[in-house]
């Protein structure tokens, strides 16, 4: 390359007689230059093609299948199929729960344009009438989460869903599908028994995530959270292919069958729940009639004495669980959600059955009669003195009776059936006398029959109620105030002060009475089945065992003189609830309770003592064993015999077939 | 030839057209063949990319490339029945009629998709940057022969660049990076064929290098934001596909995706899901390879690569047989512009290449692009016509 061009050395050996001119171009021919140049041209061209060749080769042939599976990835959405949430029966297969079909809409966060999602999350939350604000809020929560699509709504109207097929393309990542709406057949009925069901929150589904996706919907309280795992069933799974908008270019096609989930057979009767629901609210007005015209809630208790199997459980106030189901009316739900709605409502969440703490009045007396006779500290055949007053402590502090008209001696029945206060002051001074160690022997028994603990039922929370002992008193108080005196262990003889105890536990200990020394475990659920084929029996799953009753080994004797007690209270002439009961074709035995415990009613700046109407029995009585025991409180609804007692009544005519003859009320304790 | 003194002009051969089937062998007829090929294979490709691209008519966009390939196929006819000789004597007139329709295209193009590269005519919309690219290799060719030897000095091809430089840029500025680079790489084909010397070669690659690294990197960082963010983002974004794969890169990796799930044998027309429910972008036009090569898999695209291939061959064979510089140069140009577009085209819908809006030869959609391949095969078929293959002219 010596000469001015590269391909000149060829041309520039020209031996001509005249110098070269540079502004003449020699004929052109290929000069070796040239032809290396293209070849260097050529192998660059090689080069490229090798590259894209074995780069073509590598995504297609080497990795082909990681890439098909990514592809169809991105158009195969895997939808769950919501199974079919299980039914809930009675005692007798009766349906209490079950479903209705309804309309979802679902969002599929990630197929929301990146610019304008919230304008597409305006419309809808227009179109379903929701607050847009929480759903802008849900899909920022969500935004991470491209395989679970949110729940915008269900249960949506037709015109909803129509115009949303209508306006498809304005709605990226909406889905519409079917989906089941949990049904009341009964509305309240076991309300508080039952529970609900709502979406899946955060907690539980960290608690579970194998088990639970978000967005599902799960049992939340009650029956439906207990069984919850059995009664949702396995959801099953789809695919639909979408475009990169998110909608569907082909149906649905099932690849696993969604496993409904199973029927849960409670222990409860449909006849007797609406009976015990009824008969507080008949308490309650016939409380209101007798001129306690603060009653206003209650509960009610009906146990098989034999097993513990709960048969009617009701709580008033109470709330219809469909107001958990599909549109949620926030006004509906308020007092379910908010303590301040919650107070003015009277609470209608909880279940007063279980978790309602009261003093429990002359319904006590029987524990403490049979803890007396247990210690000895009571022969039921002599008779003890009941006066209209009696003095006790170094303050020689009175106590009265009741019955300020009554003033004579008598044995443990009449004084049941009496109610007569007096008489258990003495039994209860007794205890005092026996040092400090005597003094927590009728509370040692009060435990041992079940209270100041959980009673051990299978659905829903409890609360322990209390049993106050010297020692807890010392431990809870200081100065005079930790001093055990006579008037605790008075008191405590009677049901007062500081004694508390839920309606589930005075039913329990009442089955005891009634089926001779054996403390039960109340259960509620009986067995988890499979619905059968048309007319064919169900195919049990499992049943659930209760514990067997505890026998407790108590004195034969002291219990039957507890149980003419208790018949004496309903049949005698002088018996408490015998304006009740005396003239029912079964023969009940029972005791009432008039407990005096602080309230606030709503409405009333200052606390002040109301009387809980109680009623505690069982039958049939005396002939054979007792097939129910009822415990029922009226709150605020003043003496037991003119709330609680007819109240009860109510359950034992439902439960017997037996209606009773008209009763007459007479203000007892 | 001593006879002409002065600067010498390349004869025009008038001739030529006088004998039509000695003629038609002198013609290429592999290059011809491959060419057609091309056209038939890439009709069909396009037939199956764009069967769900317009509801109800599949073939809409077929048939509207196979009558830009008819026009193509008219205009090759009357390139090779130009002489070179006429583009070599009036590249002058070339040279400004192609910077004044760019500046016309700046001017009154409407804006698509921020990019103003389209020029309408009544119905017809045509794209003239991509005519450009043979314009300016005859244009660039053209004044380097009339610098004859002074093609080894430095101010030549320093002239030469700056001559080069402002079609680069007004296509630069529409902004279309992809066509002002494919320029780029047409000019460097010309100056390389022409005869530059390899030491300026060295000099100018670095300086190339140099000018990249300051676009991308130090201007930016020093303030001076040349390429739009996008543009940046695109051309640095393929050596790192997975940083953000919902943003930037999401076309790479769905053109990846789609590529490899093609396979060996392609999933077919329907099947190929990435194409069919809009996974992948562009499909028709920039990506438009992913896009085949999933429905016709390794076999389908290998044989267009092949044909690719055959083209660049024959282009680089009639580099050889040229019947003068002039003809070797634009040869070249037009081979290497058609490689790179290759090149960048196909390796960016496999990541191993820049994103930018390249069209791919003979089958993206696009009638300006297939017009302008076919016009540029009748280039290469005019030089092989008048050089020293077989016969020579007269």
């Amino acid at each position: 390359m010596s000469s001015g061009t590269p391909y000149g050395e060829s041309r520039s050996s020209s031996s001509r007689f005249l110098p070269p001119d540079p502004g003449v171009e020699a004929p052109y021919r290929l000069t070796p230059g040239l032809a290396f140049r293209v070849g260097f041209l050529g192998i660059v061209a090689l080069l490229v093609f090798a590259v894209l060749f074995f780069r073509l080769w590598s995504l297609q042939v080497l990795s082909g299948d990681t890439h098909l599976a990514q592809a169809q990835g991105n158009q195969q959405r895997t939808i769950r199929i919501e199974a079919l949430r299980g039914t809930i029966v009675d005692r007798r297969g009766r349906v209490i729960v079950d479903n209705v079909a309804g309309t979802a809409v679902k969002l599929w966060v990630a197929d929301l344009p990146k610019e304008g999602r919230y304008d597409v999350i305006k419309r809808l939350a227009a179109v379903l009438d929701v607050r847009p604000a929480r759903l802008a809020k849900e899909v920022d929560a969500r935004f991470a989460d491209p395989v679970n699509p949110i729940t915008v709504k269900t249960a949506v109207g037709e015109d909803q869903v129509a115009y949303l097929y209508e306006h498809q393309t304005e709605f990226p990542g909406v889905q519409i599908q079917q989906t089941y709406l949990r049904h009341y057949r009964y509305q309240t009925l076991a309300a508080q028994l039952l529970g609900y069901v709502g979406e899946v929150s955060q907690e539980e589904l960290d608690a579970r995530s194998k088990v639970y996706r978000p967005g599902d919907k799960v049992g939340k309280a009650g029956v439906e959270a207990k069984l919850d795992v059995e009664l949702r069933g396995e959801a099953g799974q789809a695919q639909i292919t979408v475009d990169s908008l998110g909608q569907p270019k082909s149906g649905v096609e099932p690849r696993r069958d969604a496993r409904p989930g199973k029927t849960v057979r409670l222990t409860i009767d449909i006849g007797l729940q609406r009976a015990a629901e009824r008969a507080l609210r008949y308490g309650i007005r016939t409380a209101i009639e007798n001129e306690s015209y603060y009653a206003n809630g209650g509960a009610l208790v009906a146990l098989d004495p034999r097993d513990g199997a709960v048969l009617a459980m009701a709580s008033t106030p109470t709330y219809t669980p469909s107001v958990y189901v599909g549109r949620v009316d926030p006004k509906k739900i308020e007092p379910l959600v908010n303590p301040v709605a919650a107070e003015k409502k009277n609470y209608p969440g909880i279940n007063r059955a279980t978790t309602g703490v009261y003093p429990p009045g002359s319904t006590w007396k029987p524990v403490v009669a049979l803890a007396a006779m247990q210690e000895h500290e009571l022969e039921p055949l002599q008779s003890l003195s009941c006066t209209p007053t009696a003095t006790y402590g170094a303050d020689k502090q009175q106590f009265r009776n009741w019955d300020p008209y009554v003033n004579h001696p008598m044995t443990l029945v009449e004084a049941m059936a009496r109610s007569c206060d007096t008489y258990f002051y003495q039994v209860g001074y007794r205890f005092y006398l026996g040092g400090d160690k005597g003094r927590s022997r009728m509370q040692d028994w009060a435990r041992l029959f079940g209270f100041g603990g959980p009673a051990g039922i299978d659905v829903g929370s409890e609360e322990a109620g209390l049993v106050p002992t010297p020692a807890w008193r010392k431990r809870e108080f200081t100065g005079w105030d930790a001093e055990w005196n006579p008037g605790d262990s008075i008191q405590f003889s009677i049901g007062q002060k500081d004694v508390s105890v839920t309606p589930l536990q005075m039913a329990r200990f009442y089955a005891l009475l009634a089926n001779g020394g054996n403390l039960v475990t109340p259960y509620v659920l009986a067995q988890v089945e499979t619905p059968g084929a048309r007319g064919q029996a169900p195919f049990v799953d499992r049943r659930f065992t209760p514990d067997p009753p505890k026998d407790l080994d108590l004195d034969p004797a002291a219990l039957e003189f507890i149980r003419q007690g208790l018949y004496s209270a309903t049949h005698s002439t002088y018996g408490t609830s015998s304006g009740v009961f005396a003239n029912f074709a079964i023969p009940i035995a029972g005791k009432t309770g008039t407990a005096e415990k602080v309230v606030s009613i709503p409405g009333y700046p200052a606390a002040h003592t109301e009387d809980q109407s109680w009623w505690c029995g069982y039958g049939p009585a005396q002939t054979e064993v007792a097939r129910i025991v009822v415990c029922a409180v009226i709150e605020n609804g003043g003496h037991g015999s003119t709330a609680a007692a007819p109240a009860a009544l109510r359950v034992f005519e439902q439960f017997f077939g037996v209606e009773a003859p008209t009763q007459t009320l007479v203000e007892t304790d | 030839m001593i006879a002409h003194a002065g600067r010498q002009r390349i004869p025009l051969r008038r001739s030529d057209t006088a004998d039509f089937v000695g003629l038609v062998r002198r013609l290429d007829l592999v290059l011809l063949l491959a060419a057609a090929a091309l056209v038939g294979y890439g009709l069909w490709a396009v037939a199956g990319v764009t069967r769900f691209d317009v509801q109800g008519d599949p073939d809409y966009y077929v048939v509207r490339q196979a009558i830009a390939a008819g026009l193509g196929a008219v205009g090759l006819v009357v390139a090779i029945a130009i002489p070179t000789g006429v583009y070599c004597r009036y590249w002058r007139v070339i040279y400004g009629g192609t910077i004044a329709l760019m500046v016309v295209v700046y001017v009154f193009a409407e804006a698509i998709r921020g990019s103003k590269r389209w020029l309408e005519i009544g119905p017809i919309q045509f794209q003239p940057s991509e005519f450009g690219k043979a314009l300016f290799v005859l244009a660039i060719a053209g004044f380097l022969v009339e610098r004859g030897r002074g093609v080894a000095r430095l101010h030549t091809v320093l002239a030469a660049l700056g001559l080069a430089i402002v079609p680069v840029l007004l296509v630069f500025v529409q902004p279309d990076l992809g066509t002002a680079l494919v320029y780029a790489a047409a000019l460097s084909a010309v100056l390389f064929v022409a005869g530059v010397r390899w030491l300026h070669l060295v000099v100018l690659a670095v300086l190339g290098g140099v000018m990249l690294a300051s676009v991308l990197w130090f201007l930016p960082a020093a303030g001076v934001e040349v390429l739009k963010p996008y543009q940046s983002a695109r051309l640095t974004s393929f050596a790192n596909p997975d940083a953000d794969p919902a943003g930037e890169t999401y076309n790479v990796l769905q053109s990846i995706t789609a590529v490899g799930a093609g396979g060996l044998e392609g999933r077919g027309v329907s099947e190929a899901s990435q194409t069919r429910f809009d996974y992948l972008p562009e499909h028709a036009t920039d990506f438009v390879f992913a896009s085949f090569a999933e429905q016709r898999g390794f076999f389908g695209a290998a044989i267009l690569l092949l044909l690719y291939l055959l083209v660049v061959w024959r282009g680089l064979r009639v580099v050889t047989v040229a019947g003068d510089l002039y003809g070797a140069m634009v040869a070249a140009g037009i081979v290497f512009a058609f490689l790179f577009q290759v090149f960048v085209n196909v390796g960016m819908t496999m990541g191993i290449a820049p994103v930018t809006g390249i069209p791919l030869p003979f089958v993206t959609v696009g009638g300006s692009s297939m017009v302008a391949n076919l016009v540029a095969v009748g280039l290469l078929q005019a030089i092989h016509l008048r050089g020293s293959s077989g016969a020579p002219v007269r």
